[in-house]
């Protein structure tokens, strides 16, 4: 905890949230929940069922709207920016859905290209270019160009949605659950290509995750949601040697993370 | 996208690329500048085309790429550089790169490892085999069509002659349930639209009679239209829309959650529990409804009658009973269960071949609806030909 905060005190935060209160109906999620995350490091943002860890990420990228407090990214409160300023920081990230989101109508090549085309004014041949070597950068064969979304298996839809996230090389990249359903062959492959992107782009990548093994295999840093709130920040080994929390002890020192780290 | 100073976040001063040629030495050197991200692709890319490949007068010269004045990096713009590198290549020039950052030689490097990842290309058929193919493929599946339906048709009928055997298999509540649903629900709706058609039917009658001086026979026409045709068409067109589509639905989405293939493995009949009671509700419910429809019909008619004719109630109900008899109302009303049974094959049916997507969902509730309406229509025409033909 201590070497984090002197590291805040440097560098200010690429997404900081603050004071964030929630209520769907008549169940409070959040009550004062305050989480900054800083460039270039890798987040993982864990906590129990319906703790709100999905719409945390949906309030951050602007989908859902909060009941109090502020959020900004890159140093800009997201809430107050007029049309051209949102679409401009929209350009700056990118998100992964949970299945990938891949819009079912179009081949995997143009699905990386829908951002290009809708912010950018590119000719139909550097798109294509760049589509195919964001492809292979995720990892996806040649021939998954063309294919639909449904003729693709679940950990390649995550990968191609991993490629139209990516497509404008955007600085933060939000990640919904990604190896959740892979197989942990492909579990432990999509952290390999995480850990690498994130290196190669100089991502910062903000990840909604239950799978304690890509927590100690990529992420930097965890957040832990519970009580409403954040209730500790720190790397993973700060967590688990010291869980502070009911939650947090069960979480990293159960049967599941001893397995985990075996 | 990489930045050569780390950690300033102030508002992103973009400045323009830009890119030379110069001879340094025994070295052609691309000297780059500026910003190169997929926002400049463009420009650079269209200058770089153009580029002449310097041609190395003796075989010792070398090509560099210099990117110490890069500020900003993504992979579109090392993806421009390393394309310009392998063009030099190409013309015999060994070409490095010089004054990289170690995150911008990451960079390069990946790009340069992926770009050369082979492509495949997709075939393009001409017009004419594509839209053959669309015929032929058309016609295969009417014809496939034809055949589920019949098969369907033949596994409904051996549920039913079980379920005559053994009649605690009937399902009552569920049977009830359609009843309603399909059935009671769908009388506003009918009840209105047939008498707003009734009375359209009657004032274009008028109308159009009028000029014969023959317009109180506008009453005989609509009243053998209403019983034959229109009121039992318009009903089962709208409990198509309505019932029909439901029915695919409702199968389709237990179909998608792998609830039919969970009640197999329990031992349980989805034919049984689902198809049948739909399809015995809806050939209950649709000759009621037909029912309903045509004395809808019958009373928009008078109603417009009254209007433009001055016919009082009376006087019409008279020139309805001399107008028509028993066999007209009959000829209309016996087409209502077929029409029934067709509906629930197709709506049932259709569920049944969702597969795992919403989207597949999505196109079978469609096509449910199309081809109830599609073969409602067909059959009504065989019907009208038939009844004539034997003289009713």
């Amino acid at each position: 905890m201590a070497g984090t905060l002197k590291v805040a005190e440097q560098i200010p935060a690429i997404i900081s949230v603050k004071g964030l209160a929630k209520k769907f109906g008549s169940q409070q999620i959040w009550d004062d929940l305050n989480l900054d995350v800083y460039r270039g490091e890798v987040i993982g943002v864990v906590g129990g069922s319906g703790q709100g860890k999905s719409v945390l990420l949906r309030v951050i990228t602007g989908l859902v709207s909060p009941d109090k407090g502020t959020i900004s990214v890159f140093g800009r409160n997201v809430r107050e920016l007029n049309r051209e300023e949102k679409v401009d920081m929209e350009s700056r990230w990118g998100v992964l859905f949970q299945d990938g989101a891949l819009f079912s109508s179009l081949t995997v090549l143009q699905n990386i290209q829908v951002p290009m085309r809708e912010h950018l004014d590119l000719t139909q041949s550097i798109m294509d270019d760049l589509a195919y070597l964001k492809l292979a950068m995720v990892g996806l064969p040649a021939d998954a160009a063309h294919k639909f979304p449904s003729e693709l298996s679940g950990g390649m839809r995550k990968r191609a949605g991993l490629a139209r996230a990516l497509s404008l090389d955007p600085e933060i990249v939000f990640l919904d659950e990604p190896t959740a359903g892979l197989d942990p062959i492909g579990a432990s492959a999509f952290d390999q290509l995480i850990r690498k992107l994130q290196q190669t782009l100089d991502l910062t990548v903000y990840m909604v995750t239950h799978d304690l093994d890509s927590i100690f295999t990529v992420c930097d840093r965890v957040a832990v949601l519970a009580d409403k709130k954040i209730v500790r920040t720190g790397t993973p080994e700060e967590l688990r040697s010291r869980p502070l929390h009911p939650w947090i002890e069960e979480y990293f020192c159960g049967e599941r993370a001893r397995a985990a780290l075996a | 996208m990489l930045k050569r100073d780390q950690g300033v976040m102030l508002p992103t001063q973009v400045t323009a690329p830009g890119y030379k040629v110069e001879l340094r030495g025994t070295a052609f050197c691309l000297v780059a500048t500026g910003s190169w991200t997929v926002r400049e692709a463009t420009a650079l890319d269209s200058g770089l085309k153009r580029l002449r490949v310097p041609i190395p007068p003796t075989p010792d010269f070398t090509g560099q790429v210099d990117i110490s004045g890069i500020e900003q990096l993504d992979t579109a713009g090392a993806w421009l550089l390393q394309r310009t590198a392998r063009i030099w290549e190409g013309k015999g020039l060994r070409t490095n790169f010089a004054g990289a950052t170690e995150s911008f030689e990451i960079l390069l490097e990946e790009v340069r490892l992926r770009g050369e990842e082979q492509r495949t290309e997709i075939a393009k058929s001409s017009l004419l085999s594509s839209l053959t193919q669309d015929w032929a493929r058309a016609m295969t599946s009417v014809s496939r069509d034809a055949i589920l339906i019949t098969g369907f048709l033949g596994h409904l009928m051996a549920t039913l002659s079980r379920m005559v055997a053994q009649p605690w298999r009937f399902r009552v509540t569920s049977f009830i349930h359609h009843l309603d649903h399909a059935g009671f629900r769908a009388v506003p709706i009918i009840g209105l639209i047939c008498l707003l058609i009734g009375a359209v039917v009657m004032q274009q009658g008028v109308i159009q009679l009028r000029a014969f001086g023959a317009e109180t026979f506008a009453v005989n026409m609509v009243a053998i239209l209403s019983l034959r045709e229109v009121g039992v068409l318009l009903t089962a067109i709208m409990v198509a829309g309505r019932s029909g589509s439901a029915f695919t639905a409702e199968i389709g989405s237990m179909k998608m959650r792998e609830e039919i293939d969970a009640m197999r493995t329990l031992g349980i009949d989805p034919m049984e529990t689902l198809v049948a009671p739909r399809i015995l509700a809806l050939i209950v419910v649709l000759p009621l409804l037909t029912f309903l429809g045509d004395m809808m019909c019958l009373v928009g008619g008078g109603l417009m009658a009254k209007v433009m004719l001055g016919i009082d109630t009376p006087a019409y109900l008279d020139a309805l009973h001399s107008a028509t008899d028993t066999r007209h109302f009959v000829a209309g009303l016996i087409k209502a269960p077929f029409a029934a049974l067709i509906i629930g094959l197709v709506g049932c049916l259709e569920g049944l071949k969702v597969s795992g997507s919403a989207e597949s969902l999505g196109i079978h509730v469609t096509s449910a609806v199309v081809k109830a309406i599609f073969l409602v229509i067909i059959f009504d025409a065989m019907f009208a030909m038939f009844l004539s033909a034997i003289g009713v």
